[in-house]
């Protein structure tokens, strides 16, 4: 068995209430290391073209990779793959807390749920004794996500849904503590299986190939960690909330359902403003994790909870003209409580803010007004009257009731809090990212509209190759599985403490910008790891990985992916941007939008596609992508 | 003409305002009116604005012709702090 995988699968069939321990396929793990990449194999080879998201035959899989149940900072998340009920597509998303860690305890890499129960029912696993126990869990249906965890008790790692999951809301997720793996439907998934909670316990440790070099270098990763301006400094004062003022001060936060990117009224939403004066208690963080991105505020009534992270301060805060930050948490507690994803969450509200302000629906939701957004929550997490239909997400409500022009999704999946407009690279990553509009696939802004080191992002300018390097390099992360916030710390301390008005810093911007072909000889080069996550994954497995290493295996993660949305009836056609986006001009120089039909010839040719958007067979065959 | 500035955090705490507006020359440019901030903040402005960009209505200055880069009536300057997350 390769080191730091703990060698198993086990299989649980709900519906006939059985289970089998499998050996880990060491096949799939050396070419798509674990994870995202290795349940995405198994989704792909297990299930057939066309089936029902919500049905029997869509497997629910919790994977995790070679660096979880380690204490590698950050490498406490797990992933869950199925297909979408959202998108109809690749279903994904990772979440940390401390489930990653109970699975790798029990001995377990990967964990398939098939079938579906008639009845409510929780797992509760014991990885020693090899043993899965069926419990009914009709005493828990209906619970909130944080109930339910307090009624499990804090002797087992869970991971649980909510009421939304239960009434298979499309962007329902699964709660570990209190992170979400928020994206794509999961929580649907799980809901569909009447799967309420999977509770793991275990003594098992993580065999490494080089113990020692790891325990040293993890040392000297803590201590780079802790002295970061972003991982130790920024994340530590003020949350992923700091990113809301930069965001805003670039035009590029959500606003009004994205038809501006500049909220007079944001800076009672910024980290700052929450650090000054909400925030109570310790900042909260993952199991192991030295990066306390978590904030702890107030809510009235339930306590000291997790404080709401940038996705909702703009996708919940400004995009629906909210400044009172105590509202937006409150709101952020009612959808991790009912097991929502706040992203979505905010895009179907803002968007039927929008058909309510041009006379198209009747919701009684208006821009800048709370009155009745908590009702709203909790009649979509139930799908009570109107939230029936908000629960169905942002494309299938333009659909219904018009608006195809103001609905901000790609494939089905809402948009994050970064308008592409100012952020072309990720308006390419947008369009082309096989779950849809999302950001932690890539993170291309962090290049060139939020970080340190930020070229133009309004040129054509390395616009479609950002956003395969960062693709790739994300298909690995979740594939490890690590927490893609590691990646914010390439950046050297050196290069924040640059003076971003100088000539020196609009030299080196000028120089990257015009780097093409080096930055791609660069990035694919294989030699020695360089990187921590390179070394971590060295020194654990024993297999000399380098960027080159993983930026082929992303590709051939990300370019399998792509086959299983084609397999599943998406095209070329579905990798566009919302009309808003390709057409509304945001900055005064505009004339237009997104330049997408610029970029997304070459994004396609740099990755091996043909003109339609598939990948030919040479890059199938180059990246050993079996299909 | 007259600019809007929008400082960063820590400099509201100084200003007691988030947001201001400027009066200039026609002809000003954005080190103008950084020199002009730095006589409204004090002395821990430079501190400060070091390692701040500044971006004229969204758009970094490193990406234009700098501090050199003209302003018209209307613009709004911010200065901006590196961040990530999400």
């Amino acid at each position: 068995m390769i080191k730091g995988y703990a060698g198993r699968t086990l299989e649980v069939d709900l519906k006939n209430r059985t289970f089998a321990f499998k050996p880990l396929d060491e096949e799939i793990a050396r070419l798509y290391i674990g994870g995202k990449g290795y349940g995405t194999r198994l989704l792909y080879d297990t299930t057939e073209a066309g089936i029902d998201p919500l049905g029997p035959d869509n497997p629910l899989i919790f994977a995790t990779g070679p660096l979880n149940g380690s204490v590698a900072p950050q490498s406490n998340r797990f992933a869950v793959i199925c297909k979408s009920p959202l998108t109809g597509g690749i279903g994904n998303a990772t979440s940390g807390g401390s489930y990653a860690y109970g699975m790798k305890k029990a001995g377990i890499d990967i964990l398939v749920c098939k079938n579906q129960s008639e009845t409510p029912v929780r797992l509760e696993i014991n990885g020693d004794k090899s043993e899965v126990a069926f419990i009914d869990a009709s005493d828990l249906w209906g619970k909130g996500t944080y109930e339910t965890q307090e009624i499990l008790g804090k002797k087992k790692y869970h991971a649980v849904i909510g009421p939304a999951g239960e009434n298979l809301v499309l962007f329902a997720g699964i709660v570990s503590n209190e992170r979400i793996a928020a994206r794509t439907g999961v929580g649907a998934v799980m809901g569909s299986k009447k799967l309420k909670a999977i509770s793991v316990t275990g003594s098992r440790k993580l065999e490494m190939d080089d113990p020692e070099a790891f325990k040293e270098y993890t040392k000297t990763v803590r201590t780079l960690f802790r002295d970061h301006p972003v991982l130790g400094h920024s994340m530590e004062a003020y949350g992923t909330g700091a990113i809301v003022k930069t965001t805003n001060a670039r035009g590029i936060i959500p606003t009004h359902n994205f038809k501006c990117g500049h909220f007079d009224n944001a800076m009672s939403l910024t980290g700052e403003y929450m650090a000054d004066n909400t925030l109570v208690g310790t900042k909260s963080s993952c199991i192991h994790c030295p990066v306390t991105c978590g904030r702890q505020v107030d809510v009235q009534g339930h306590g000291t909870v997790k404080g709401p992270e940038y996705e909702t301060l703009g996708l919940m805060g400004t995009n629906l003209e909210m400044p009172d930050i105590r509202k937006v948490q409150d709101w952020n507690y009612a959808a991790d409580d009912m097991g929502m994803d706040t992203i979505s969450l905010g895009a179907i509200i803002s968007f039927t803010m929008e058909l309510q302000e041009r006379g198209m629906l009747q919701s009684g939701l208006n821009f800048g007004d709370p009155a009745g957004v908590t009702e709203m929550i909790h009649d979509i997490a139930h799908r009570h009257g109107l939230g029936n239909d908000l629960a169905d997400g942002v494309k299938r409500m333009s659909a219904k009731y018009g608006g195809h022009e103001f609905a901000m999704h790609v494939k089905g999946l809402e948009l994050s809090a970064y308008d592409p407009r100012g952020s072309f690279a990720q308006g390419v990553e947008y369009a082309t990212t096989n779950r849809g509009g999302c950001h932690v696939q890539g993170g291309s802004m962090y290049m060139e509209s939020v970080g340190p080191f930020t070229i133009n992002p309004q040129n054509l300018k390395l616009k479609a190759d950002i956003p395969i390097v960062q693709q790739n390099l994300a298909c690995t992360i979740n594939s490890m599985v690590l927490c893609i916030f590691t990646t914010y710390g390439m950046i050297p301390k050196a290069i924040h403490e640059m003076d971003p008005k100088s000539w020196q810093y609009r030299l080196a911007v000028t120089m990257f910008e015009n780097s093409g072909p080096m930055f791609r000889l660069l990035t694919g080069l294989k030699g020695r790891p360089m990187m921590w996550w390179e070394k971590w994954l060295t020194y654990i497995t024993g297999t000399t990985i380098s960027s080159g290493h993983l930026q082929e295996i992303g590709g051939r993660i990300f370019n399998l992916e792509r086959m299983y949305n084609l397999r599943e009836g998406l095209t070329g056609r579905d990798d566009t941007l919302p009309p808003r986006m390709l057409y509304e001009p945001i900055f005064k120089h505009m004339k237009s939008g997104h330049p997408l039909d610029q970029l997304l010839p070459r994004y396609y040719k740099l990755r091996g596609w043909d003109g339609a958007g598939v990948p030919t067979r040479k890059t199938l065959d180059k990246l050993q992508v079996a299909v | 003409m007259r600019v809007t500035v929008e400082p960063t955090y820590e400099m509201t705490k100084l200003l007691k305002m988030y947001s201001f507006e400027v009066e200039v020359a026609d002809a000003a440019t954005v080190a103008d009116v950084v020199e002009k901030t730095k006589t409204k903040v004090g002395p821990e402005f430079d501190k400060l604005v070091r390692l701040a960009a500044v971006a004229v209505n969204g758009v970094l200055v490193s990406h234009q012709r700098g501090m050199k880069t003209r302003l018209a009536d209307g613009d709004a300057i911010r200065f901006v702090k590196a961040s990530a997350g999400g």
